[in-house]
């Protein structure tokens, strides 16, 4: 690329500038963490060289659910009904396995009312990459508290919650998803390298990402209000992803202790402890860190989980190596002698 | 004595899970393969084991199917239900009981009794399986009775128990078992016999559901994605089962994908996803099912996804009865999710057309991008037919306006994905990796070039195109079975496994004096020849298993007024499979009614 005059637009691996990743403009609420995280996925897809369109963009219902719409404009998607979005994908996984796979749901959608089709997409080990934007309140209908919200956390309007909340890492820790990670929408270098590696995993990558809701949930007595959770946010490492057609060399190797993790395409999350090491094939410890954080009010980011060794769903389906959808129809529908010969055995 | 050939029903009463069922196909094997025309119906319990079955067959050298008013041969295996079973029997019957059941006798001296000490001969073959061999005792003392042909038995057994040699031979053991007794010990006082009929075409028996699997492959279907329920299970299974066969290549991996789902609402949900990619996608369920996706099929209606789902109809509402038959989820099927919707049913009334709409479905649903719905029942779906044999789909797979070459997307002046280029109501599309015209489908209002839109102009007519769309799909949908004789006044109109209990119920009104004519309807929306049918007939009678008439009420609604007050509905149901003389007496019963 040296040969580019120097004034030249940046392009990535693929000769593709960043614009082919972007999407529509945002109606979101103006300082919505949602538009930072659409921002990240255009700036991961985009280095990580992904064709735009080899990229799926599913979404189930909820203020996460209408970003597709501002990223990956040349990618086709899906808006489908609200905590559904990952049947819709399994199924569309099914007839096309060279796809990215790129979901992005809420915590309305995801820890209620789409709280069984999660856990089954991540016990099929589904390749997806699925991200939630977690608020902790459901915005289009003007601020009620999620499943997501922690005790004694208030909103901007009404009393604190007192209901337990659930913890979709710990959850997916507990189900044995291949990939767990939690974020915060402001974290935007570490959420950039998460996000990209896990469009690089095999498997289920789930990314929780804490999302702050500008009108609804930013106040000071809210745990998921940008103060807060710059104030309390445990890193567990910092994260750096070296993608598998760079050479290694090129990225600055932290100083200190560090993790590779290899994921299935070649590329390297790099993980640069922080105060403890993390070691994130362990789920005991996984949990442990998200208990802590827990207890004391805290919210711990990094990539909490890894695992590379199960099979994804692709090898559990038994099909054949052309995505069914390029299969084509004189071998999809059997010949008329396999006909024939079932007719005969059945008078036989 | 003057005997009865093929024109008696045997009702078997056993407990399920006791290995009757297999003794029962057996049965009704070894008569069909005899040319006897024969029928077999299953009445069995939403249960694993112990609970009440009763196994129904009717010879009829009328080709009648319906179980029949009465039963001619009681067997009695069940001390559950003996008393009630005795009770039933008009004078004149047969009982064949286990004479080894304790504290139970027959004492009813109007009816014919023979008894059998089924337990003890089948504890002479292996005491520690005689439950199961008591079933096969009884087979045995029929065939000698009926006078069933040996050779005929011995080779439904042999398929029956495919290529297991020892159930083979301890089947056919026990079968001799019983028919030595009965040599040896029964006096026949029965007229009744079966006989031997030479068939004009083979035939074997096939259940709907394994039929309608056997479509969906001939179909291409590349996804299956289910989750249980009676009585579609089979079918689905049928589908995984034909599938290392029909849809493998040399290292057995498969064109198809299975995904047994979390739910029906999931199942559903992968159905669409399937449709989204370009792929061809099906679910197999019942009522229940149907009510929990609901909500995705008003997608795909909207965002005009095509998806293919099969319901197995079983009787409602809520659970209602698992293992019954009914027809009525029609209406449900027809306007199925909120909003104002309308959807294209297939509905099969024989074992060929669960086939033929099997993989049908799939061009239609393609062609129109729409859901498009078989509606098969219990009846049809879990008992077995006579079949001639499948035939193979005369047309190719019509895969729809899916634009896949880059030159012919790049002819379009402009490519909308809801753009009405043909003025047909069906739009083009691109699929997903593709790259060309990628947009992102919802379930909101949208213009036609697929972008959100709450302007009125843009929901008033995407919501007409769609009207208009499945309005142009009526006459290419299957046409209604017409069965008329110029000068009939009286016409009946039906759907479905009710095809297998018409010719008795006419022939029934026939002996009456009343000649009607016939149509069968197999799909919705209404193909015009249904209308033109009505216009012909001073009285039309809309005849349904259900108790609200629901064809009747959606006929009403599409007809024109001048012909509303022809049509008149007659529906019944009462979880049983339909018997012909209880429609024939309320055919009756309307027709006096609107005369007056």
């Amino acid at each position: 690329m040296s040969d580019k005059p120097a004034r030249a637009i940046k392009l990535n691996v693929l000769n593709e500038p960043k614009d082919s990743y972007t999407g529509g403009p945002s109606s979101l609420c103006p300082g919505c963490g949602h538009d930072q995280i659409s921002s990240v996925i255009i700036t991961a897809a985009w280095e990580n060289g992904i064709q735009p369109h080899r990229i799926a963009k599913m979404s189930g219902i909820g203020c996460s659910s209408k970003t597709p719409a501002y990223y990956l404009g040349q990618s086709h998607g899906f808006n489908t009904v609200h905590g559904r979005m990952p049947s819709v994908t399994t199924g569309a996984y099914a007839i096309n396995k060279d796809l990215l796979y790129l979901g992005v749901s809420g915590d309305g959608d995801s820890a209620s009312i789409g709280i069984g089709q999660l856990i089954h997409a991540i016990r099929r080990n589904m390749d997806m990459v699925y991200i939630v934007e977690n608020n902790g309140v459901y915005g289009l209908t003007k601020g009620q508290y999620s499943a997501t919200a922690d005790v004694g956390s208030k909103k901007k309007k009404g009393a604190a919650n007192e209901t337990q909340p659930i913890d979709l890492c710990a959850l997916a820790i507990n189900l044995g998803c291949t990939f767990v990670a939690r974020s915060f929408s402001g974290s935007k270098k570490q959420l950039t390298s998460l996000i990209k590696a896990a469009m690089s995993h095999k498997g289920f990558a789930l990314i929780d990402v804490i999302s702050p809701c500008v009108t609804f949930n930013n106040n000071d007595e809210s745990m998921r209000s940008y103060g807060y959770v710059k104030e309390n946010e445990i890193t567990l490492h910092m994260a750096d992803y070296i993608p598998h057609f760079n050479p290694i060399e090129e990225v600055e190797v932290p100083e200190g202790h560090f993790r590779e993790i290899t994921l299935h395409d070649g590329s390297i999350i790099r993980l640069e402890t922080i105060s403890e090491e993390h070691d994130p094939s362990d789920p005991m410890a996984a949990l442990t860190a998200l208990h802590k954080a827990e207890v004391s009010k805290k919210h711990v980011t990094g990539l909490l989980y890894f695992d590379a060794s199960k099979p994804s769903l692709a090898e559990d389906l038994g099909l054949v190596d052309t995505p069914l959808v390029d299969v084509p129809d004189e071998v999809l529908r059997p010949g008329p002698e396999s006909l024939d010969a079932l007719n005969a055995e059945f008078l036989s | 004595m003057d005997t009865i050939a093929n024109d008696f029903t045997i009702n078997i009463a056993t407990a399920n899970g006791t290995g009757s069922q297999s003794a029962n196909l057996i049965l009704l094997q070894s008569l069909f393969e005899m040319g006897v025309p024969v029928s077999g119906k299953n009445l069995f319990p939403s249960n694993i084991s112990g609970l009440p079955t009763w196994y129904i067959v009717r010879l009829s050298d009328k080709g009648y199917q319906a179980p029949g008013d009465r039963t001619h041969i009681q067997i009695l295996v069940n001390p559950a239900t003996w008393e009630e079973d005795i009770a039933a029997l008009e004078p004149g019957s047969v009982v064949i009981w286990n004479s080894d059941t304790k504290k139970k006798t027959v004492e009813r001296e109007d009816i014919i009794s023979y008894p059998i000490p089924m337990s003890s001969l089948a504890r002479k073959i292996n005491p520690k399986i005689a439950k199961l061999v008591t079933n096969i005792i009884y087979v045995g003392v029929l065939a000698e009775l009926l006078n069933i042909d040996q050779a005929c038995l011995e080779s439904a057994v042999a398929r029956q128990f495919k290529g297991k040699s020892t159930a083979i031979e301890l089947n056919i053991t026990a079968l001799g078992l019983g028919r030595d007794y009965c040599k040896e010990n029964i006096v026949k006082e029965d007229p009744y016999v079966s006989e031997s009929r030479k068939s004009e075409k083979p035939q074997f028996f096939i259940e709907g559901n394994e039929a309608a699997a056997l479509g969906a492959h001939y179909g291409g279907v590349q996804l299956l994605a289910w989750y249980p329920i009676t009585p579609s299970s089979s079918l689905a299974e049928s589908v995984i089962a034909y599938g290392p066969r029909l849809r493998s290549d040399d290292d057995g991996n498969q064109t198809m994908a299975v995904i047994q789902a979390e739910d029906e609402l999931a199942a559903a949900g992968m159905v669409l996803g399937a449709g989204w990619a370009g792929g061809r996608g099906m679910t197999a369920t019942s009522g229940p099912g149907i009510s929990l996706m609901q909500e995705f099929i008003g997608l795909a209606y909207f965002a005009e996804i095509p998806s293919v789902f099969w319901d197995v109809n079983r009787v409602g509402p809520s659970t209602g009865l698992p293992t019954r038959t009914q027809q009525s989820d029609i209406a449900m099927l027809y306007e199925g999710s909120h909003g104002d919707t309308q959807h294209i049913v297939l509905m099969p009334g024989t074992v060929e057309e669960c086939f033929e709409f099997g993989w049908r479905a799939f061009d239609y649903t393609e062609r129109f991008q729409t859901p498009v719905f078989g509606l098969s029942d219990l009846d049809l779906g879990m008992n077995r037919w006579a079949c001639e044999g499948f035939t193979y789909p005369d047309t190719p797979m019509d895969r729809g306006k899916v634009v896949r070459d880059q030159d012919i997307f790049d002819a379009f002046e402009t490519f909308g994905r809801y753009l009405d280029v043909d003025g047909d109501g069906v739009p083009y599309r691109t699929l997903p990796g593709s790259g060309m015209a990628p947009i992102l489908y919802r379930g909101t209002g949208h213009n036609p070039m697929g972008v959100y839109s709450e302007k009125p102009e843009d929901y008033y007519n995407l919501m007409e195109r769609l009207k208009e769309k499945i309005n142009n799909a009526r006459d290419i949908l299957p046409a209604p079975i017409l069965r008329e004789e110029e000068e009939c006044e009286v016409g009946i109109i039906y759907l479905g496994s009710m095809e297998n209990t018409i010719q008795e119920i006419d022939d029934i009104l026939e002996a009456t004096g009343l000649k009607v004519s016939q149509c069968r309807v197999r799909a919705l929306p209404f193909h015009s020849e249904v209308q033109a049918f009505i216009e012909r007939h001073k009285t039309v009678i809309v005849l349904e298993i259900n108790r609200d008439g629901q064809l009747y009420g959606i006929l009403r609604r599409e007809l024109p007024n001048n012909l509303v007050t022809k049509v008149h509905s007659v529906a019944y149901s009462d979880g049983m499979p339909p018997r012909a003389s209880i429609y024939a007496d309320r055919v009756h019963a309307k027709l006096k009614e609107v005369s007056q």
